[in-house]
């Protein structure tokens, strides 16, 4: 196995007297897809949170391409200097700004210019089949719509890490099937490392390239599918 | 890239330390040191000899039983009136409800005394009622306990009806549509819909009582002692600082009281006004009619008449000009619309800090800001006295000392309406936010404020509206010369014909309006963007 992208080494987060995350060990390869699968609860968006730096550690130590993020419980690299793109479960577009503004501001907040912005913007749009959308509201789209900002939003910067929590939870059984191939092919033409948490095993085998089964905090199981 | 994310934390800290240093400074230290003033005789000698002459006199005695009265009165008569209407307009649909509903809660932006002065001019020995009927009638009940429970009640209904409203609107409609297919609609109304909200209903009664107990006008005006009315004269007709910072301890224990009941009642409700699952079930429904006939009722009587009576008193649109530009109104315009803005501006970051907070002491915070809020107009202003009329400092005697009384007043209840506002952004859109390198001043400017803009629009307009009708506090603290208006208007009560002071009462109301009918636009604002995003 070639040398771990994302690394997890006993890695504790804990609630006051609940331990949710319970000394997890976890190597993802670079440009590998590892699915987290687990029912509500076991511990699977708190795992994707501490890799983002959105939460804390209590142990362990957590690298990604090679840099040591979080160790000694806090974090090394703030959640802005990680290089990771997120797909929250809630999707959370911003409601104030148009399809294009919610892109946008990830690139202003980056600090590239104002005129490759632009470019970028109308680039990854394009590229997500939503550039008709660039001036409409998200509270103006669908439930796929919103999918299709959503995963923009987080792979417009170019992330060296996808991570993705839950995002076709809320969609229908037709609509999942189109837009996890389209992911499929999103993520090998860029070739980011990506996390995905899902609670459906059929998703989780659709998508993973190795499944970490989670229960009570831990991961209890490898699988490779055929 | 990594500098950016290294100074995120600094930024926040810096912001939100600030303002709650300022909080600390502006709202709290007055309270303490003046609690701190109660125990120095006028001797100078640190004692409890303020304390004792409290409990011991009849007239210290009546003065607590009539405090009690009023708040106790006040509270039922608000709740009696508000709740059932915050009922009706959470459950039922009728022509002309936005309207109507800011005719209903038009007595809270006249200030109490005004209403009181509009009650005299009604019911007064000359008032309208005696004039009619050819005797004085009711002059007797008017200046008296009953006349003061009567104009409080009326001025704090619409608190207990807006509160009712919200909490009924946050109950899951489907809860009640359970019911209705079992049960007709009284008996779900009673034994589904009224249990659910009771707690907000009696949360908001203790409010009402701590209002009540705090109000300065409205007694001073009607001529009932209560302890507020104490604390100002002992302080300005006898000078004995000690005697009135004792007076009141009794005020700011109930505050406490009442705050950590209201809290512990509501809890973190007090900050949640997302609406419940599914729509309210119509429980009124067939009885559009009637719902009409009773809030007009309730607006014919506890708004249109005190103002009408204000306006037949003042006689003439040119008497109300003259009124209206006056220095006074120009003061009061000036320092309201500058206390408001930097209300608003501390309110929002300590507003942040508390709906983001993950400590424990949240809930300690909470009862600070509704302790704050509920201290007596009075006493504040004692406590600014002895806090910062300090020769050499150069603030004490300006027109800055009464944006200070403002800010000490109304941060607290600004600071809590914007946490309610930022409750409402997930978190998740800040997360967002911070993964994509934006550092928290950016988070907070570009992806929070325009989120809760419409939050930050009605907490500037109450702001105003508490500070341009503020009493209590500034009449004690006011720079000679340098009056506003309901100084001015309180002050020529009992010196200037009525004519005139019903003038300045009528400017007073219409400024109070004019924010009202603006909040009324922003919310009818809000339900069309939600009706159309639907």
């Amino acid at each position: 196995m070639p040398e771990a992208f994302l690394r997890l080494l006993e890695v504790t987060k804990r609630y006051g007297s609940r331990t949710v995350v319970d000394h997890i060990s976890l190597d993802v390869a670079e440009g590998e897809t590892v699915a987290l699968l687990g029912a509500s609860g076991c511990g699977k968006t708190t795992t994707l949170r501490l890799i983002a730096g959105l939460e804390e550690p209590d142990a362990g130590e957590i690298w990604i391409a090679g840099e040591c993020v979080a160790a000694n419980r806090r974090n090394l690299v703030p959640p802005g200097a990680r290089g990771v793109g997120f797909v929250f479960q809630d999707l959370a577009l911003w409601p104030h700004l148009t399809v294009a503004g919610n892109l946008e501001f990830v690139l202003s907040s980056a600090g590239i210019p104002k005129r490759e912005r632009a470019e970028k913007v109308n680039e990854t749009l394009r590229l997500m089949r939503i550039d008709h959308f660039a001036r409409s509201y998200p509270s103006r789209l669908s439930g796929g719509e919103q999918q299709r900002v959503a995963i923009a939003r987080a792979m417009i910067a170019n992330p060296c890490l996808l991570l993705l929590d839950e995002p076709m939870s809320s969609l229908d059984a037709e609509l999942k099937k189109d837009l996890m191939a389209e992911l499929k092919s999103l993520q090998s033409a860029l070739d980011a490392t990506t996390v995905y948490i899902t609670h459906d095993r059929v998703e989780a085998l659709a998508v993973g390239r190795r499944i970490a089964l989670m229960k009570n905090g831990r991961i209890t199981q490898i699988v490779i599918p055929e | 890239m990594k500098w950016r994310g290294m100074f995120r934390a600094p930024a926040r800290t810096v912001a939100l330390g600030s303002a709650v240093a300022l909080f600390a400074l502006l709202c709290a230290l007055p309270i303490v040191w003046m609690l701190g003033v109660s125990f120095v005789g006028s001797d100078g000698r640190v004692g409890l000899g303020n304390y004792a002459r409290l409990f011991v006199g009849p007239r210290e005695r009546q003065l607590m039983l009539n405090s009690a009265l009023l708040g106790a009165g006040a509270s039922l008569l608000a709740t009696l009136i508000g709740a059932p209407l915050g009922l009706l307009f959470a459950r039922s649909d009728f022509p002309l409800k936005r309207l109507l509903r800011i005719g209903l809660v038009a007595p809270l932006v006249i200030p109490p005394y005004i209403l009181g002065l509009a009650w005299i001019y009604i019911g007064g020995p000359v008032g309208l009622m005696a004039q009619l009927f050819g005797h004085d009638l009711l002059s007797e009940w008017t200046y008296s306990l009953g006349g003061a429970v009567v104009t409080l009640g009326v001025g704090f209904y619409p608190l207990a009806m807006l509160a009712t409203e919200a909490a009924a609107r946050r109950v899951d409609g489907r809860l009640e549509e359970a019911a209705l297919l079992v049960a007709p609609r009284r008996r779900v109304l009673w034994r589904i819909t009224f249990p659910l909200v009771a707690p907000v209903v009696a949360a908001a009664a203790l409010v009402v009582f701590v209002l009540a107990i705090s109000e300065f006008g409205v007694p001073g005006l009607l001529r009932v002692n209560v302890f507020t009315t104490e604390v100002f004269i002992a302080f300005s007709a006898l000078y004995d600082f000690g005697a009135a910072t004792a007076m009141a301890i009794p005020l700011l224990a109930t505050a406490l009281i009442a705050g950590a009941a209201a809290q512990y009642v509501i809890g973190e409700r007090l900050l949640v006004t997302r609406r419940g699952a599914g729509a309210g079930a119509p429980l009124f429904a067939g009885r559009k009619t009637i719902a009409v006939v009773v809030v007009l009722f309730v607006i014919a009587l506890c708004a249109l008449a005190p103002i009408l009576a204000l306006a037949r008193e003042a006689g003439h649109i040119r008497r109300v000009a003259a009124a209206a530009s006056g220095t006074a109104i120009k003061n009061s315009l000036w320092l309201s619309a500058v206390g408001a803005t930097t209300i608003t501006i501390l309110g929002a970051l300590l507003g942040y800090g508390r709906a983001r907070a993950r400590t424990r002491l949240r809930g300690l915070a909470d009862l600070v800001m509704i302790v704050i809020f509920a201290a007596p107009s009075t006493v504040v202003g004692v406590g600014l006295i002895s806090l910062w009329n300090r020769p050499g400092w150069g603030i004490y005697g300006g027109q800055a000392m009464v944006v200070i009384a403002y800010l000490a007043r109304f941060i607290p209840v600004v600071a809590l309406i914007l946490a309610a506002s930022v409750r409402q952004v997930p978190i998740s859109f800040e997360e967002a936010a911070e993964l994509s390198g934006a550092g928290w001043l950016r988070s907070f400017i570009r992806i929070v404020l325009p989120q809760i803009k419409t939050g930050i629009a009605a907490a500037w307009i109450v702001a105003f509206i508490l500070a341009f009708g503020e009493l209590g506090a500034t009449i004690l603290v006011a720079p000679p010369g340098e009056s506003t208006l309901p100084i001015r208007t309180y002050t020529l009560i009992a010196n200037a014909p009525s004519a005139e002071v019903a003038a300045l009462a009528v400017t007073q109301v219409c400024v109070g309006l004019a924010p009202l009918a603006l909040l009324g636009l922003f919310a009818g604002e809000k339900t069309k963007e939600a009706a159309s995003d639907a």
